[in-house]
């Protein structure tokens, strides 16, 4: 079959994402009615939970595919350049799931049960010292103000970079002069964006919207490893997408070369993501402070010990093992594989950050939030390929697009 | 695969000039060859006085004891340890540029990655200087090995901080100088081959190992960098992170902090390549490498520097705010009356920290500052100085005034063996630099040659039609050759 | 000591020197080697060279200090002298993470450099022949090994004709500082 340069959404991708976003309906309905209906506010705010962990991870995960773009642009990356578009439709779904996430994170906020955000009960805050101090962090309208700006911010600022690309694809330029003044005009777009970035996902936003689940607790190690454990799985849901497009004869120019540098993007990631896990989870150990080791009790010790374990296992034991050699990184197949393996081991992740603070005495059903984590993959899948009909599959006029043709590694 | 050497024109050229590979050979050999300048030797000498000063500093204490250093206060160790921290920070550019950016394949590092890694060694070399020589009694030194010894045997802690440094600092250092050694021996052997004195023949023929250049060595050199690089990665990330793991692990109120790793590491680059600014800023001008260490170079540096300097202030602010947030008394007045509050004893040393790291290397932001000669070499001094008291702060505001308001002291004053021996690492450093640019090509000219074709302004030029081509004529011109 | 001839042609462009690796090679004559002042992507392969494996010896040190590391620690601090040190287990494995690492590192690096110069058989004060000095400034040298079969005069007039300059015949007494591919998977193609 010859290569096509514009993407077609075949008929059984379709197909298939829809039935996963029907199946996430289900879920959700499913979950609504075995707890979100419940008059125990507990159980309600186990829905809530869900709906919080699985829109805030794929948030943050699509939001990585805008982050590498601008990383990439400000190092003056080339290697890239083939498969730049895939990266780009993964950012345009960032408003799209923004939005849910917003409503989801609002509504919780602003609703009437206080289960996952203690702080939100004005009852409470006044008996309890530690949740009075914070009042001036913790707060609805500063929470509702830092959501919606950020992502506002993440959207239109991604929406600004895309359009920068497509530019290019009708009117090339004409000379080196033209060329220079439009990589410039990239990093400066590109530097706003990580400035923006690093305000929100490398501080702020984590320590509000997750962190502040378990309201008493601090580390200020949280949002890089937030940002860790997204930007991996970022890189590898960009890396799911060009294996899907190469294995549908599309991305012409991209090779195992390329594949091999997204694979030592996912090991390194791996490896820097379990750096930061150690140095926080040591540091609490060592120092043993009660009020922070409370923290990892629930976790490293409590109920949520399989999940804990597990999660470090796939998200470190198994990158670090399997993608460890040359050939692993240059084999669709294994990095597929492992590209899966560590979204769903990020996933994880972050159910074991918010819900042992949610539901400290059970672990909850994990089957509805697998159901729902699926439903947003569909959307993902969706709503990408969507965007990837949008535009030429090669940003082909780009200064530094040849370079990414002969590139080897 | 594609036999092409080609870049866009966009990028500006890492080599200057018209050079063929003979040029280039010529080009960084000369001043090894060359007898050294009258600038050289003023200044091997005031290195070499003051290392002197070092040594009989040191030695005073040796024959005294700690006693000299007048150190019977809590925080009697705020200026040895700061000065320790310092180098060791200084001591992370080099394998970070000649590692992690031959990982990323960043191309201007081959015009740096000598000079910095060489930096990098002599660095740590007078880090290491001052727990050895802090532990008095210098001739029991080598307890910190676990050795069967006649004390049970009694082994060392492995669960101390104090002892994980022992291991990172010493690994570090040993693979930096494999790393840096396994890249010079090709260039030794270049010198052996040009060499017509008798005892540089001697000298570089002892050194270069017996190097040919066999396409089956320079497989297995490849080969051996490439790992070597990802292992120095990790490691440079490790040595710092068990720095910052001798405060964090404490709960001494602005140490015990989960984020110390990342950002002692951030910090460390951050300085590193302040010193290497410094240092190349000098060095290609006074060897005449400009078209080596071109200003693209220094533009790229300090962008590193700006980075680094921001994801710095990102980590200081979390620190301060999370002091807040914590809701934990002493912590937050660690950060409130003894750092934040200018009226007290070092709150002056904060906000100069904070200016020196976090504002001031915003400027470079803007081109025209990056490219400015004179501002890289005074910012990267201020780059330096700020770092210094990023340590200080660290510190000296931590313990000055902890949980025992009777524990409470000021600072002392460093004595005169104090400066000494802090002035005596710099000797040192700079002797070892001095003697390393005369002896050894700071650049490494295999790795230049390497990327001639690709880089090189004479070369980039003629490749006017490929970057002209529209992509489909270049994929059909370069990639169906074979 | 036995001597060998060699027949060596020097080249100046690495883009001359390809193909004539290839042609040296179907034409049936004996590479001896290369010699390159920096390191050339694919001319290993060209020369139908395997793969070099000081990678997974590295890998194989690199374990060795893991479990060196983590075995006597474990022995030391639990078995041989246990100490109750703040409160911790004596099997207290996060602690132990830093120095297990450090070990890993230095065990993997400092036994790969010593594999590397063991196996290019390098050292201090070795002298070995590479033929042309200039070699690891600007030339490519190329050295074929005549054999019994070799037409000296039909061989140096090939060299010519593929682009070398500076053709020559030499005599080398041989040993171990000549290397040699004999283990090396040589594949000499004849047409």
């Amino acid at each position: 079959m010859a290569i096509r340069s514009t993407f077609t959404v075949p008929k059984r991708f379709q197909t298939i994402s829809l039935a996963l976003m029907a199946f996430g309906l289900l879920s959700i309905i499913g979950l609504w009615v075995t707890s979100g209906s419940s008059d125990d506010p507990k159980e309600q705010a186990r829905f809530w939970a869900s709906l919080l962990q699985n829109s805030v991870f794929f948030l943050l995960v699509v939001n990585a595919s805008m982050f590498f773009i601008c990383i990439t642009t400000l190092a003056w990356g080339g290697w890239q350049m083939a498969f730049r578009r895939v990266p780009e439709a993964i950012s345009a779904v960032v408003p799209v799931i923004g939005v849910i996430c917003g409503a989801i994170l609002l509504a919780i906020v602003f609703g009437d049960n206080h289960t996952i955000y203690h702080w939100t009960d004005a009852e409470h805050v006044q008996h309890d010292p530690i949740l009075s101090h914070k009042k001036g962090f913790l707060n609805k309208p500063f929470f509702a103000i830092a959501t919606i700006i950020t992502i506002a911010g993440w959207s239109l600022l991604g929406y600004k970079m895309r359009q920068l690309s497509r530019k290019l694809d009708n009117e090339p330029l004409a000379t080196l002069e033209d060329r220079k003044k439009y990589i410039f005009n990239n990093t400066v777009w590109a530097a706003l964006f990580i400035v923006l970035f690093s305000l929100t996902v490398m501080s702020s936003i984590p320590w509000l919207w997750l962190m502040s689940i378990d309201a008493h607790w601090y580390s200020t190690m949280y949002s890089w490893y937030t940002f860790a454990s997204t930007f991996v799985s970022g890189i590898a849901l960009i890396t799911l997408f060009v294996v899907f497009l190469k294995n549908n004869d599309y991305l012409e120019y991209v090779n195992n070369e390329h594949l091999h540098d997204l694979g030592k993007f996912m090991f390194a990631f791996s490896v820097f993501w379990t750096y930061l896990w150690f140095s926080q989870f040591m540091l609490i150990w060592y120092a043993n402070i009660p009020e922070e080791t409370i923290y990892f009790q629930p976790r490293a010790h409590g109920i949520y010990k399989g999940i804990f374990w597990l999660m470090f296992i796939i998200n470190f034991i198994a990158p670090l093992l399997i993608l460890m050699t040359r050939d692993a990184k240059r084999n669709y197949g294994t990095v597929a594989l492992m590209a899966v393996l560590i979204i769903f081991g990020h996933w994880l992740d972050f159910y074991q950050m918010v819900f042992p603070a949610v539901s400290p005495n059970k672990v909850p059903n994990i089957i509805y939030d697998l159901g729902i984590a699926l439903g947003f993959v569909g959307l993902i899948m969706f709503a990408t390929a969507k965007a990837l009909t949008k535009a030429p599959l090669l940003a082909r006029n780009h200064p530094f697009v040849k370079e990414s043709l002969i590139h080897h590694t | 695969m594609s036999l092409l050497r080609y870049e866009s024109q966009v990028r500006a050229p890492l080599v200057d000039g018209t050079k063929d590979y003979h040029q280039v050979t010529e080009d960084i050999c000369r001043p090894v060859e060359a007898k050294p300048s009258r600038l050289w030797w003023t200044g091997f000498l005031i290195s070499l006085g003051l290392l002197l000063f070092g040594i009989v500093s040191v030695t005073t204490e040796v024959i005294y004891g700690t006693g000299q250093w007048n150190l019977n206060r809590t925080i009697g160790w705020g200026w040895d340890i700061t000065n320790f921290v310092w180098w060791v920070g200084i001591g992370h550019a080099g394998t970070l540029i000649s590692a992690i950016l031959l990982l990323f394949r960043q191309g201007w590092r081959t015009g740096v990655n000598r000079a910095a890694e060489a930096m990098t060694i002599f660095a740590v070399m007078c880090a290491g200087q001052f727990p050895v020589w802090h532990m008095g009694r210098v001739w029991n030194a080598f307890f910190v090995f676990p050795y069967p010894n006649s004390r049970g045997p009694l082994w060392v802690n492995f669960n101390s901080p104090l002892l994980w440094d022992v291991f990172a600092i010493s690994t570090y250092f040993t693979v930096s100088l494999l790393f840096w050694y396994s890249g010079l021996i090709p260039d030794l052997a270049t010198l052996r081959d040009r060499a017509k004195l008798k005892w540089r023949k001697a000298f570089y023929g002892a050194a270069s190992f017996g190097w040919t250049g066999s396409t089956k060595h320079w497989q297995r050199h490849e080969s051996l960098s490439l790992v070597l690089a990802g292992l120095s990665t990790p490691l440079v990330l490790s040595v710092h992170t068990i720095v910052s793991f001798d405060f964090a692990t404490s709960v001494v109120p602005g140490w015990h902090t989960t984020i110390f790793p990342p950002y002692f590491v951030a910090g460390a680059i951050f300085s590193g390549f302040a010193m290497v600014q410094t240092l190349l800023v000098i060095t290609r001008k006074v060897l005449a490498l400009e078209d080596y260490i071109t200003i693209e170079h220094i533009d790229v540096m300090n962008k590193v520097i700006v980075l680094t300097g921001s994801i710095v202030g990102i980590a200081y602010l979390t620190e301060l705010f999370m002091a807040w947030y914590s809701a934990v008394d002493y912590e937050w007045f660690a950060f409130k009356e003894n750092r934040l509050n200018l009226n007290s004893p070092y709150g002056w040393s904060y906000w100069l920290m904070m200016g020196c790291n976090v504002l001031s290397p915003q400027i470079f932001w803007f081109r025209k500052m990056r490219r400015n000669l004179f501002v890289t070499f005074f910012m990267s001094i201020l780059v330096n100085i700020g770092m210094w008291f990023e340590r200080f702060v660290i510190i000296v505001t931590s313990v000055y005034r902890d949980y025992l308001p009777s524990a409470w002291s000021t600072y002392y004053t460093p004595t005169i063996w104090e400066v000494g021996f802090y002035m005596g690492t710099f000797g040192l450093f700079f002797t070892c630099y001095f003697l390393f640019s005369k002896f050894f090509p700071v650049i490494a000219i295999a790795e230049i040659k390497h990327i001639l074709k690709k880089n090189g302004e004479n070369y980039k030029a003629k490749m006017t039609k490929e970057e002209e081509d529209t992509v489909t004529q270049f994929g059909e011109h370069h990639l169906h050759e074979h | 000591m036995a001597k060998k001839k060699f027949i060596v042609g020097s080249f100046t462009d690495e883009a001359v020197l390809f193909p004539a690796v290839k042609k040296v090679r179907r034409a049936g004559y004996k590479l001896h080697d290369v010699f390159t002042p920096f390191p050339i992507h694919g001319l290993d392969k060209e020369m139908g060279l395997r793969d070099t494996s000081l990678h997974t010896a590295g890998f194989i040190y690199g374990i060795t200090g893991t479990s060196t590391a983590v075995g006597f620690i474990t022995w030391a601090l639990t078995i041989d002298w246990a100490i109750n040190f703040g409160g911790k287990p004596y099997f207290a494995l996060p602690a132990w993470i830093p120095v297990t690492f450090e070990l890993t590192v230095l065990f993997a690096a400092v036994g790969m450099v010593l594999t590397f110069c063991w196996l290019c058989q390098l050292a201090p004060f070795v002298k070995k022949d590479h033929f042309n000095p200039r070699s690891t400034d600007d030339t490519f040298v190329m050295a074929l090994e005549c054999t019994n079969a070799t037409n000296e005069a039909e061989a140096q007039q090939f060299l010519q004709s593929i682009g070398a300059t500076d053709v020559k015949v030499e005599v080398k007494e041989t040993g171990w500082w000549l290397g040699s591919y004999a283990n090396d998977k040589m594949r000499f193609e004849k047409n």
